[in-house]
């Protein structure tokens, strides 16, 4: 056995050994020891460096609450975690764990050099040492911040482990599992109620387990914890530990984090690391207990320095001695508990030092029966030892002034400045806290939510207040939800009740500017700072926690809150509710970006939408863009091609012959009822009531502000029958749009909208040889006087139901073919097959829009960013002016957009012929002084079309009367001249877009 | 209709629950307000009931998902009949009956723990779905019908872009929960 | 997240069932010509930005699809009732004091 290990004590199963390593030595342990406690075991309190100074540091405390002893695990490639507590990590076969922020080494650290230059770290030090000179920021200061900041290393590979979520409704909801928790459940657990209990530690019991001596209505603490949780999961309440409620958010619900393989040895197949767990609870009990504050005097954080509860911990639940020759110091009559334990289970206590001048007879008896030395009304000021405490310094006090100093020799310190209750989530709650003035501390007063408090976290103390608060809380939830529940009482024996008082720095005789007295031991803040911060004008807790950093590092201030603020309100001579307390944030205890995330992550970050053809565009070699949540073939690129390459192949081989396309992603609506075509009018800027079925036409959207919000080509299939199509991006927010009119401003129109987006594939085809690819499929005749340009009909394509639609989006011949969505592949397939004889080319997003900038045609979005109006893009013919109302209408009369000097949408041309970045901004005069006045940018530009020299789209002001003008493109290296042009710079007659009548007699002969 | 050649292979079968892709159906938006006597009696089935209510004769089934909305349900070969029915009420009843047959595809969820295997994606309580009733609601961000058919049995319609995700998502969940039994 | 009660469904729901719609009760003109420059401004662009009780617009975009009213308290996030478009706005004073059917 381990030279702390004490037989007969504890919960570690010691016949299971354990081998772990840290810091690279192996040590071994028990099946149900932490890092901590196996450490302790042998011996080891050194087991970090402070974030700051590079301290020497050890486990403070035995829970998630502890802020030093942060370990590195690693269990294998990627799967590393800085800033685990050592206090919560189970030890399993084979773990790995390591000492965080030393350099070299844990026990010569260079950065400890920090520590002797204490003066410079003083509170708010970033402000005032990085302020000067001003050339030294970007050099000096920001790397060393850059360098000294975080804790830990990040890991470097990906996260292998896979996370989970869930979504659960209960009726009550019970947090933590000491005996305030398991009373309340097993009293809300009547009737039918689903009932869900949890607790952060690998087992319920809390307090219980490290109170081995209590008894409940005549039964051992540890057997009534076997009990109760058998009785508990017999009458159907969910049990689960390992589980950390992280944050209350609105309405009841409550986050889980349910860590499930970080304790094993080995990872079981398809088991996620982490499960968050969102619960709406009807009713949720909060009993998270309380939290043992630290005292704070110079030399309070010096390794074997720890809090009497968790000596008492790593005792009676671990086993472990942590000193056998420990002292005592306190201001609470637990922590004489902690020294009676200590001493019954071997240890030799050196003395109880109790800041008190006076305890309870019962106390000094129990101290005199062990010969434990007693010291009342004593102060601590220092301590002594470099990697492990050897001794501390005492001082009588008298008429409140400090005495002549004695040094204690001992190897370890167990100190407790009380209890604050745990008000974490109750906080989230928003709920309102009270300040106990004989508590000295803040107590629980009202929530808005379905929610109450029990136990020792609204300040009550012993096991049985706990037990019977428990038991009155949980008949309380289940009334509150319109049943009885189970009436319960408990009487304890041996229950350790007690009292104290609380303190703000001990008094000393030593220089209290020289004193490092640990408010906040992760942040490495002292009492000193928040002095000094007070001194130089802070006088808001929350001002005093910034400059300080109080209580802003992972364990968020669970020790640190109230310390800190007992000392700031001393220094600003006023009451504790006065200075206010700092918020609680959740998470309660640091969360893994896994637990977060959940199953979203790699493929799953979210969903990549495809359509029906995707898959051949892969088998094809395509190289996909995401637009939206699509994924879309960008350019097909053949044998070796570079983008441009490919891309201007596939806008030749459209222009001169035939491409292909897939459209599929184009958002549809159909727009069905008698007053569909009303409905288009008040929608659309464009006329619809004299478009005839059959026909189509391209209809643009704007808001009631008179700007572009999407455009597409709208067929009418039927006098009340509508096929919309919108672009990719907006489908759903013009369908939200559309029904936001319908349902609240227009609620009389008879007329539906159903989305069809996924209903149809679309494929277009494009250049001189579509109709002559086509016309063999269909019995539609494709002739310019039967179905000439913007025409659409119902018919059959190769065999299957389709929409057919004559329009282009290229200047070239163009046909959209919409069959059923499943059977978009076997038509495209079809068609590829057929068009070969034309040499057909498959062609993607980006010789899209290549070819429609050609011809003019504008990208919402792209061309257009919501300022623009149909006027500024040149498409004032789009506008029903006639129509007395639509959307937009009003909106174009705005002043501002009638002004003069509007951005117009217009071409250029490079004079040097380069081509111009998108996005880059546009002057009238380059000679003048920056920053120049800047009047517009280009919003599309291209080198790989079929024209002979670069394009671009841009707005410019006033651009539609500054035809010919030249405008300069200043960039980073030279400025371009560019002149201004119209948009349309393929075919301004269109005369590419008609089925020559030779094409006719050929396609019908194919 | 033919195979939707382009999903994942849907089916999984664990100790927690069994996943898999329903053959094809005719299915439609059908829109509708005022009187619902006439396309009750045209179609055969009840259309009335709180939102989530469902109806059924023979091989049609259909969800109110709206005051003024149901999804239709039935075999491929019914189609033709229902399309003719509803156009025979047009004048008199306007109304808007569109075809969705294409857009959408059913995946069936069952087994022991189908419902736990919901909640890795929907929010709201499943346990307020009573079997023989149904939602639209929304799984993993996105929107869904779900139709529950039995204590333990589910089906849930879902756009064909979305429903590889979906799909992949419930064959992790249901591994996730039959390693849990085990 | 909130729970939101949708008066068409009547039933309450978790919020990531809807969409917020912004501030209601905020009518498009009936007539939009006939309005002066500034009444159309006001329609556009001026919204109340209430610290308080807000008359807010909600759609059960995941559900049943209708936008719908509702009246909360933005400072509590607490929902005092829900009802549906086209309802007048509902009465303060009763509102306020009797128990939400809106938020739970």
């Amino acid at each position: 056995m381990s030279q702390y290990r004490v037989s007969g004590k504890g919960r570690v199963d010691l016949s299971k050994k354990i081998n772990f390593t840290f810091e690279g030595k192996s040590y071994t342990g028990g099946q149900g020891d932490t890092v901590a406690s196996a450490l302790l075991s042998h011996g080891v309190h050194l087991m970090g460096r402070s974030f700051k100074y590079h301290r020497p540091r050890g486990a403070v405390a035995a829970g998630s609450e502890e802020p030093n002893a942060l370990i590195g695990t690693r269990r294998g490639p990627g799967r590393f975690e800085p800033n685990t507590r050592a206090t919560v990590q189970d030890i399993y076969e084979g773990l790995q764990t390591n000492a965080q922020n030393k350099y070299p080494s844990l026990k010569f650290d260079v950065g400890a050099v920090n520590d002797a230059a204490y003066m410079l770290f003083s509170a708010g030090f970033y402000y005032k040492t990085f302020m000067w000179p001003r050339s030294f920021w970007d050099k000096v200061y920001e790397p060393f911040i850059r360098a000294a900041a975080g804790l830990g290393v990040s890991p470097t590979e990906e996260d292998p482990d896979h996370y989970a979520s869930r979504n659960l409704h209960i009726d009550v909801l019970v947090v933590g599992a000491g005996p305030t928790g398991i009373a309340a459940a097993k009293a809300a657990s009547a009737e039918g109620l689903s009932v869900v209990i949890v607790d952060e530690n690998r087992e319920i019991g809390g307090t219980l387990l490290s109170e081995p001596q209590a008894v409940i209505d005549g039964i051992p603490a540890w057997a009534w914890i076997e009990q109760e949780l058998a009785a508990l999961k017999a009458q159907g309440v969910k049990v689960m530990t390992r589980t950390t409620a992280i944050g209350y958010y609105n309405d009841n619900l409550v986050g889980l984090v349910q860590k499930l393989t970080d304790h094993l040895p080995s990872l079981p197949a398809d088991t996620p690391r982490e499960r968050m767990w969102r619960v709406r609870a009807g009713q949720v009990v909060l009993a998270q207990g309380a939290l043992e504050k630290p005292l704070v005097f110079h030399g309070n954080d010096r390794p074997g320095v720890m809090l009497a509860g968790s000596a008492q911990t790593f005792l009676n639940r671990y086993g472990v001695l942590v000193g056998k020759r420990p002292v005592v110091l306190t201001a609470h009559d637990s922590a004489w508990y902690a020294a009676f334990d200590l001493a019954d289970a071997g240890a030799k206590v050196q003395a109880i030092v109790d800041v008190r001048d006076g305890v309870s007879e019962a106390l000094i008896a129990g101290a005199r029966d062990r010969n434990i030395p007693v010291r009342l009304s004593y102060t601590a000021t220092a301590t002594k030892g470099r990697l492990r405490v050897k001794s501390l310094r005492v001082n009588r006090m008298q008429g409140g002034t400090v005495g002549a100093a004695e040094e204690i020799s001992c190897d370890a310190v167990l100190m407790s400045g009380g209890w604050t209750p745990s008000l974490h989530l109750f906080s989230h709650t928003k709920g309102k806290l009270a300040w106990d003035d004989d508590r000295t501390t803040f107590l629980p007063e009202m929530t808005p939510e379905d929610c109450v408090i029990a136990g020792a976290s609204r300040g009550l103390w012993g096991i049985e207040a706990a037990l019977n608060d428990g038991a009155e809380k949980g008949r309380a939830v289940a009334a509150a939800l319109g049943k009885a529940g189970n009436a319960v009482s408990y009487t304890v024996a041996e229950d350790r009740t007690g009292s104290g008082v609380s303190m703000k720095e001990l008094p000393t005789d030593l220089s209290p500017g020289k004193a490092k007295a640990f408010v906040d031991y992760q942040n490495d803040v002292t009492a000193k700072d928040l002095r000094l911060a007070v001194r130089e004008g802070m006088r808001s807790i929350e001002h005093v926690k910034r400059y300080t950093t109080n209580g802003m590092a992972t364990d968020q201030g669970k020790m640190s809150n109230i310390n800190g603020l007992n000392i700031a309100s001393d220094a600003l001579g006023r009451k504790q509710p006065q200075v206010g307390l700092t918020t609680f944030r959740p998470p309660y205890t640091p969360t893994s970006f896994g637990a977060f995330a959940g199953y979203h992550r790699g493929s799953h970050f979210e969903v990549t939408r495809k359509t029906q053809i995707d898959a051949w565009a892969e088998e094809n070699g395509a190289v996909f863009e995401p637009v939206s949540q699509w994924r879309r073939a960008w350019y097909f690129p053949k044998g070796g091609e570079s983008m441009d390459d490919a891309v201007r192949r596939e806008c030749a081989t459209t222009r001169k012959s035939l491409g292909i396309f897939d459209a599929s992603t184009l958002g549809k609506i159909e727009v069905v009822g008698p007053d569909a075509v009303e409905f288009m009018n008040r929608m659309y800027t464009n006329p619809w009531t004299k478009l005839g079925v059959g026909k189509c036409r391209y209809g643009l959207l704007c808001g009631d502000d008179g700007f572009i919000r999407d455009d597409g080509v709208i067929g009418r299939l039927g006098q009340d029958k509508f096929h919309v199509t919108t672009t990719t991006g907006g489908a759903a927010r013009v369908l939200n749009m559309m029904e936001d009119y319908l349902q609240t401003e227009w609620p009389d129109l008879n007329v539906w909208l159903t989305s069809t987006t996924e209903e149809w594939s679309t494929i277009a085809l494009n250049g001189p040889n579509a109709a002559k690819l086509l016309q063999p499929f269909t019995d539609v005749t494709l002739t310019e006087e039967n179905f000439p340009h913007m025409s659409c009909v119902e018919c059959e394509v190769a065999g299957m139901p389709a929409r057919l639609f004559r329009v282009s989006f290229t200047g070239e011949i163009g046909f959209e073919v919409n069959v059923p969505a499943p059977m978009g592949r076997q038509l495209w397939e079809t068609l590829w097959e057929a068009g070969q004889q034309y040499g057909i080319t498959a062609y993607g997003t980006e010789t899209m829009h290549v070819l429609r900038a050609e011809k003019g045609y504008i990208i919402v979005g792209q061309d257009t960013d919501g300022t623009v109006t149909p006027y500024d893009a040149g498409m004032g013919w789009a506008v029903g002016k006639a129509k007395p109302d639509f959307v937009g209408k009003r909106g174009l009369a705005r002043p501002d957009l009638v002004a003069e000097g509007r951005k117009q949408l217009v071409g250029l041309v490079t004079e040097d012929g380069s081509k111009l970045e998108e996005g880059a901004q546009i002057v009238f005069d380059a000679s003048q002084p920056i920053p120049m006045k800047m009047v517009g940018h280009v919003t599309s530009s291209y080198d790989v079309g079929t024209t002979d020299q670069p394009i671009a789209l841009a707005l410019v002001e006033g651009g539609h009367s500054r035809m010919g003008e030249t405008v300069f493109i200043p960039m980073p290296d030279r400025t371009i001249s560019a002149k201004i042009t119209g948009t349309i710079f393929v075919d301004p007659d269109n005369a590419k877009l008609k089925i020559p009548a030779s094409a006719e007699n050929k396609g019908v002969a194919a | 209709m033919n195979a939707l050649t382009s999903l994942p292979t849907a089916i999984l079968e664990t100790s927690a629950a069994r996943i898999l892709l329903a053959k094809p159906k005719a299915r439609f938006s059908l829109r509708a307000r005022g009187d619902l006597a006439p396309f009750e009696a045209a179609l055969g089935l009840s259309l009335g009931g709180p939102l989530g209510t469902r109806a059924s004769t023979g091989s049609r089934e259909t969800i109110r998902l709206a005051p003024d909305e149901w999804m239709l349900h039935s075999t491929p070969s019914d189609a033709a009949a229902i399309e003719g029915a509803c156009a025979a009420l047009y004048d008199a009843h306007p109304h808007s009956l569109v075809s969705v047959s294409a857009r959408e595809v059913t995946v069936v969820i069952e087994g022991p723990r189908a419902a736990e295997l919901l909640t890795i994606g929907c929010p709201r309580d499943i346990a307020k779905i009573e079997p023989g009733s149904g939602r639209r609601t929304v799984f993993d961000g996105v929107t869904v019908i779900l139709w529950r058919d039995a204590e333990d049995s589910f089906r849930m319609d879902v756009w064909n872009s979305f429903a590889p995700h979906l799909i992949d998502l419930l064959k992790i969940g249901a591994r996730e929960l039959a390693a849990e039994v085990a | 997240m909130l729970l939101i009660h949708c008066p068409y469904c009547n039933e309450t729901l978790p919020e990531l069932e809807y969409a917020y719609a912004g501030e209601a009760h905020i009518a498009r003109p009936a007539n939009p010509s006939e309005v002066s420059d500034e009444e159309w401004a006001e329609f556009l662009f001026m919204r109340s930005n209430v610290k308080g009780i807000h008359y807010e617009r909600w759609r059960h975009l995941h559900g049943c699809g209708r936008f719908f009213n509702a009246v909360r308290d933005t400072v509590s996030d607490k929902f005092l009732t829900t009802y549906e478009a086209g309802a007048p706005r509902p009465d303060l004073d009763t509102l306020v004091n009797t128990p939400a059917e809106g938020g739970k």
